[in-house]
């Protein structure tokens, strides 16, 4: 199935009636990122975290502020600036927060992202206030930019910030699979099922969910970076709970424990947000129907659908 | 590994639930610990587990004080543990169970361990299964070989019989009869027989107080021990 999806993705630029839709995929790829990496936290992990917008918004903030500075170093710097200024949020804030549990866990990382979102508002010398920070170059490296099309013709529609959004995310997928079929990720597989006996096992439990924690918050940076990059500016809407609860909502309809199921909620939650709104003001209610509808009734997202449908042939 | 509780005392609010209770096992020695619903018995577990701080008293283990260490870090000293109420990883196979907890050696070692654990605690043929979908008499038999996988060298057992039928009980008895001597062993037992099969020496608790501690027979023959725990039973 990942196989399919990416041949649907890199084919994309070929068929696609319109640029149009080059923009929804290259969204529907950063909050797939975003998406992967708060799975790590809430299905692997079994952390419901309300609060990962800010360390997407950080890493878009991180690009704002540091542009001028990053320009020499190209895309690479901008993208390891979000991913660190991730970390850098994470630590204090995921010190604090990964002792509490469940609920109470899911209210402290709201309480800190508002924290961070309010900074954000209202330190306007530093941050920009309300406008936030614009002009962030797109950084797409001139051999793209130049030989890219000459190689893949499409890029002449699809514009080459496509290919930056795909690979950010196939890399992601790649990084965040490989991590959560390490024994560490199995570990935390572990420490959602059972605490105590992983405890009583040997494992330090705190040190694990913080490590997570803070990965979580690295690809959550990089998203936002990645953001940044694409729409040329940062602002508190990023770091906003409404981003949290978009991407809250996006892993769990397509699927929790299952990076794919992020993926697949991912794409749902453009669709519905960019497309649906062109017809009808009334996509957030859809958007919540299907999720009323998603956690009755599936409780396993929509990739379970696919798995079903597997089984049955 | 030597075990010394010296004068632990643990209070859960107005409730003395251990009123400086001592308790000195030898490396190597099977020890029962006995004692009516609320007498402490597990509180003491998890004092010794490091699950629980006491209000006074330490833990010794081989000599070396662990009162301030967490769990995690007397788990890599070698003190196993199961609980009164199966404490599995639910959603988890039997053998990513087991996987977990082995965790001496390398990953590609730790794997090839897992098998024989499956043979010994009987769960081959439901190595796939998640561990929630196991009958009461297989979830206890993990319980017991989730802490074994650890090597433990001091093993608490939580009421390891709770709910086992005659045959499954005839087996885990087996399977702590066959532990070696490497391995001390703690076990809180309401399964009178079991304890008396199993036991080198009995320490009877009642309200959060050592009211005896000898052997089967002294224990036994003791009035208090008759009066409060085995007259009632």
């Amino acid at each position: 199935m990942p196989a399919v999806l990416l041949a649907v993705l890199i084919s994309l630029p070929f068929w696609t009636p319109s640029r149009y839709w080059v923009s929804v995929a290259i969204q529907a790829l950063i909050l797939a990122v975003f998406a992967m990496s708060l799975d790590l936290l809430l299905g692997f992990g079994g952390m419901p975290s309300f609060g990962h917008a800010a360390f997407y918004g950080m890493g878009a903030y991180a690009c704002g502020k540091l542009f001028p500075q990053l320009t020499g170093g190209g895309l690479l710097a901008f993208l390891a600036a979000g991913m660190a200024a991730g970390v850098i949020a994470a630590l204090p804030i995921g010190a604090l927060a990964v002792r509490a549990r469940g609920i109470y866990f899911l209210m402290l990382t709201l309480a800190f992202a508002q924290m961070v979102w309010g900074l954000a508002f209202q330190w306007t010398s530093f941050t920009g206030g309300t406008e936030g920070m614009s002009g962030i170059p797109q950084a797409v490296p001139d051999w793209l930019q130049e030989q890219g099309q000459n190689v893949w013709p499409a890029l002449r529609t699809a514009g080459p910030f496509y290919v930056v959004a795909l690979t950010v995310a196939v890399l992601a997928f790649a990084g965040l699979t490989a991590i959560t079929r390490s024994p560490f990720g199995r570990a935390l597989e572990g420490i959602r099922e059972n605490e105590g006996r992983m405890r009583a096992l040997g494992y330090p439990t705190y040190r694990y969910r913080l490590a997570a924690f803070v990965i979580a918050a690295a690809f959550a940076g990089l998203a936002g970076a990645t953001t940044a990059l694409y729409n040329g500016y940062a602002n508190p809407s990023q770091l906003y709970w409404h981003t949290s609860g978009l991407v809250l909502i996006a892993v769990i309809v397509g699927g929790t424990r299952s990076l794919l199921g992020a993926v697949l909620g991912a794409f749902f939650v453009t669709i519905v947000q960019l497309v649906i709104s062109s017809y009808t003001e009334h996509w957030q209610l859809l958007l919540g129907a299907v999720f009323i509808a998603v956690v009755l009734f599936l409780p396993g997202g929509l990739i379970s659908l696919g798995r079903l449908g597997w089984l049955r042939r | 590994m030597r075990l010394e509780a010296r004068q632990i005392s643990v209070r859960f609010g107005a409730l003395a639930a251990l009123a400086s209770v001592s308790l000195d096992v030898q490396s190597g020695e099977r020890r029962a610990l006995i004692g009516p619903n609320g007498a402490g018995k597990t509180t003491l577990f998890n004092v010794i587990a490091g699950e629980l701080r006491p209000a006074s008293g330490s833990v010794l283990l081989d000599g070396r004080d662990v009162t301030s260490l967490p769990t995690w870090r007397r788990a890599r000293m070698s003190v196993g543990r199961t609980f009164q109420r199966s404490a599995l990883f639910p959603r988890l196979s039997v053998s990513e169970n087991l996987e977990l907890a082995v965790r001496r050696g390398a990953l590609g070692g730790r794997r090839r361990a897992v098998p024989d654990r499956l043979a010994a605690a009987g769960l081959s043929a439901v190595a796939e299964r998640p561990a929630v979908s196991l009958g009461h008499g297989e979830q206890r038999a993990l319980e017991i070989e989730l802490a074994l996988a650890c090597e433990p060298r001091l093993l608490l057992l939580d009421e390891p019989m709770a709910g086992l039928s005659g045959a499954e009980r005839q087996a885990a008895l087996a399977r702590l009869r066959d532990l070696p001597r490497s391995v001390t062993l703690v076990i809180v037992e309401h399964d009178i027989d079991a304890v008396f099969a199993i036991a080198e020496r009995i320490t009877v608790l009642d309200h959060g107080v050592r009211i005896a501690d000898g052997t089967p027979a002294e224990v036994r023959a003791d009035p208090r021990v008759q009066e409060v725990y085995l007259g009632r039973s």
